[in-house]
């Protein structure tokens, strides 16, 4: 039906800026920073200051929905426990370990001899342990995907990045293009399915050529073009286009499981050589950095050493008058204070100064964020709802549903910030109800 | 340690491009009107004036009228600000308030749908109840319910029409010389003669052709059918429309006048085509059916209240007697937008289920039924109904 048709919107990628140095190692950070938070879930600390900390070594855990531990990223001595910016918008505690740039590993890392004999439950496991969660900025623990009672016929890798300026995963990939693929067939085996998508943006044919050809190792898995639009790397959208059913809660429910690339191969680690989720790579980009660039780095590494090493901010960038975001521009969030850690949800940091002032309408009434919704929502009538207080009607109007994909804002000419007041319904939805 | 700036996600927006946003609406907005404007002044100033009929300063004459419209406009809402808002009493920060309010444009699409020979006071007396009354009071440009112009143009319908009628009314100094006219545009015969007939209907203006290039009499711009199409194209084209709502409030009028003229034994195609180029239903389906602020938002609502006002304008059409409908049901609808957008909203958002595709079809089957029930029965309902009517009755 013509009214009910998602049609996703192209929006200049401005990746290019960020993908023309490689992959920036950067193993040894002064001081991380691991935040006693993990999606909205307060961690319990497990060690004290002046310990002794090495490389995997469990810090912290997760209680209640999501239990698993936390790992450290480098060696070191647990200096203080203090509080940092999280990308969340917070400040939150956080165990300050001061690098003795030594590298010592934990007993439990060690290479798998043999990985065959895993079975699902002991792959699940392992997830658990290595306290793996998705990498593509929900966060979501992974192990909790795969317990599913549905029966899953196929295991999907988003490897879209459809937000502008991120190219953490495209580089991630383009470095170590087998990792991928092993993760996937573990991530497979631990699903029992039989199937196997990657998922990629059609411009990134290099993708497909570094892939092709070793395919033939990996059986059940295939390669997926996806059109160059946004949200294409939305997980609904994906699993349409994949398996060409819908779902109301969970991927599960289509039998299909969606992870991100990055979180695939780092599984690949796990499985093989018992390496817990301790590092991940960053998008350090925008119109105000001086070399943007990928960082490969240990989890709660300060963003300040990540930019000095890009050449800081460009000659004359009024800080007053620019973003600095903490994820992609579409959905991230401005951060006050440049002192931001590296945490598993954050795939970038963009600095970016503001465009002029223009002055704008009210609400035109144009209706180009309605048509734009990929969850054909009416924000304009939302914001209605929202104004006069009437939960109710929020409620019919399926505010709840909103993705927070932010196209509505990103299309409206009158510069309304009409994605926030969706956000701001679906708060009162919460809390009303 | 340094501080930034705050904001909200998305940090990419449309509008922060230099070659975007409102202002490019706008513009774009103003380029459609743009050929309609000189048909007008082709028209009604340069054809006459080529006839040998009129003056040269009356060749300007049309042109001049339609801008004043838009000045007269601008300067009652500049005045508004000036006199309510403490904060805008410079000229450059009156001029930015005017820009982002669109002050211009309720008077220019006033001056275009009143006939050539609306007195000036007249014209300024509709922009006030346009600007001021439909507009300014109900909180300024986005807060408004009725189009601000066709608000000015029903209340000058309502009580001057008298006085426009002696100034010289709709026909310019070539038409009132043609004397198969008979001082009546086409539609007006409808009204009068009720009789679906091309030779009183179609013939006395030449042929459809006619209608379509526009050389019949009518309001200012409302006849130039064709200048309206390209202008449709643009707009649709540069988004600055949607494509569908015209396009379907066109479709219904066509469709309900052929079944008209079909259960009156006409068949002809020609009568669905004079109804569409006859009178501003086109100008009204481009310009005032998809005018943003008071007209539905989600694409759903759009849908249903151009298929409502189809069936309205030909109700009032046949029924009401009004001769021209699209402006009254224009108005009636905008009433109507609140709701409907909110019903569209929640339809669409929860997913069109059977049920509720059922009730729709039923509920727009029964009216349409109804409407042509009506239709049928012309002559009675339309006395059993008159009593009903009086206000809009009047306004035309
Ligand atoms: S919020 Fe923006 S996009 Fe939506 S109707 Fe208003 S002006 Fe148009
Ligand atoms: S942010 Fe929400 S309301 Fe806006 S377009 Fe995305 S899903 Fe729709």
């Amino acid at each position: 039906m013509i009214l009910r048709k998602a049609k996703g919107l192209h929006i200049d990628g401005r990746k290019q800026m960020s993908k023309e140095s490689p992959l920036h190692e950067h193993l040894n950070p002064q001081f991380v920073y691991i935040p006693l938070l993990q999606q909205t879930s307060a961690l319990k600390r497990t060690v004290e200051v002046g310990d002794d900390i090495k490389i995997g070594q469990v810090v912290a855990l997760r209680e209640g929905f999501g239990a698993m531990p936390i790992h450290a990223s480098i060696s070191g001595k647990v200096t203080a426990i203090k509080k940092v910016w999280h990308c969340s918008g917070k400040m939150v505690e956080a165990i300050e370990i001061a690098n003795d740039n030594q590298q010592r590993m934990a007993d439990s890392i060690m290479p798998e001899a043999d990985v065959t004999h895993f079975t699902r439950e002991e792959l699940i496991e392992k997830m658990k342990q290595a306290g793996l969660s998705g990498l593509g900025g929900a966060g979501f623990p992974t192990y909790v995907k795969y317990q599913t009672k549905s029966s899953i016929d196929v295991v999907i890798i988003n490897a879209v990045e459809c937000e502008p300026y991120l190219t953490c995963d495209y580089m991630l990939l383009n470095e170590y293009p087998e990792k991928l693929l092993k993760g996937l067939h573990y991530f497979m085996r631990a699903a029992s399915a039989k199937r196997g998508v990657v998922c990629f943006k059609s411009y990134n044919k290099h993708i497909r050529e570094s892939l092709q050809p070793l395919l033939q190792k990996y059986e059940g898995i295939e390669l997926r073009e996806i059109k160059d639009i946004y949200p294409a790397g939305w997980e609904k959208y994906i699993v349409q286009q994949v398996t060409g059913k819908t779902y109301e809660g969970l991927p599960a429910e289509a039998g299909a499981i969606v992870d991100n690339s990055a979180t695939a191969m780092v599984f690949a680690d796990v499985v093989e050589k018992n390496i817990p989720l301790i590092s991940r790579v960053i998008t350090i980009t925008g119109e105000g950095i001086s070399k943007p660039r990928n960082y490969y780095v240990p989890l709660g590494t300060p963003v300040k050493e990540l930019i000095e090493l890009s050449g800081g901010y460009i000659n004359g960038l009024v800080h007053e008058k620019a973003w600095y975001i903490a994820g992609g521009p579409m959905t991230g969030r401005a951060i006050l204070i440049d002192d931001l850690i590296v945490s598993d949800t954050l795939g970038a940091v963009i600095v970016k100064p503001m465009p002029d002032e223009k002055m704008h309408p009210e609400c035109l009434g144009c209706g180009k964020c309605a048509d734009v919704c990929p969850v054909f929502l009416t924000p304009t009538e939302i914001r209605r709802a929202y104004e006069s207080k009437d939960v109710d009607a929020i409620k019919n109007l399926n505010a709840q549903k909103c993705m927070a994909c932010g196209l509505c804002s990103y299309i409206c000419p009158s510069h309304i910030e009409i994605t926030d007041f969706v956000g701001k319904a679906k708060d009162l939805l919460r809390k009303g109800a | 340690m340094a501080r930034f700036a705050n904001g909200k996600a998305p940090f990419l927006r449309i509008s922060d491009a230099k070659n975007a946003g409102t202002g490019v609406i706008m513009r774009d907005f103003m380029i459609g009107l743009l050929p309609v404007i000189l048909f007008a002044w082709y028209k009604n100033g340069i054809k006459v004036y080529m006839d040998g009929n009129i003056t040269f300063f009356e060749m300007l004459y049309p042109l001049i009228f339609i801008l004043l419209g838009g000045l007269i406009s601008t300067l009652f809402e500049g005045l508004f600000f000036y006199i309510t808002d403490k904060n805008v009493r410079t000229l450059k920060a009156l001029g930015a308030k005017l820009k982002v309010s669109y002050a211009i444009i309720p008077g220019l699409l006033l001056a275009m749908v009143l006939p050539l020979y609306t007195p000036i006071w007249v014209l300024m007396f509709g922009a006030f109840m346009g600007t001021i009354v439909g507009k300014m009071l109900f909180g300024g440009f986005g807060n408004n319910i009725f189009n601000p112009a066709l608000l000015g143009y029903v209340a000058v319908g309502f009580t001057m029409m008298g006085v426009i009628s002696n100034a010289g009314g709709l026909f310019n100094a070539s038409e009132v010389l043609i004397d198969s006219y008979g001082g009546a545009t086409p539609l007006g015969v409808l009204a009068r003669t009720k009789a679906i007939d091309y030779n009183i209907l179609v013939a006395p203006y030449g042929t459809l052709w006619n209608f379509l290039f526009g050389t019949i009499p009518g309001a200012l711009a409302e006849t130039g059918s064709l200048a309206i199409i390209i202008a449709y194209i643009w707009l649709a084209f540069r988004k600055v429309i949607k494509w569908f709502t015209p396009l379907i409030y066109v479709a219904t009028v066509f469709i309900l006048s052929w079944l008209i003229g079909i259960s009156s034994g006409e068949a002809g195609l020609w009568f669905p085509v004079y109804s569409v180029l006859s009178g501003g239903l086109l100008f009204g389906a481009v310009f005032m059916a998809t005018e943003p602020v008071t007209t539905p938002r989600n694409p759903l609502g759009k849908v249903v209240f151009a298929l409502f006002l189809g069936v309205l304008t030909v109700l009032f059409r046949y029924i009401g007697n009004l001769p021209e409908g699209v402006g009254t049901s224009i108005i009636v609808m905008n009433l109507f937008t609140l709701p409907i957008d909110r019903m569209t909203a929640v339809v669409r958002a929860n997913g069109v289920k059977k049920t509720t595709l059922v009730t729709t079809i039923g509920f727009s089957g029964l009216l349409i039924i109804l409407a042509i029930y009506a239709i049928l029965k012309v002559q009675t309902i339309y006395t059993a109904l008159i009593p009903f009517f009086p206000i809009i009755r009047e306004v035309f």
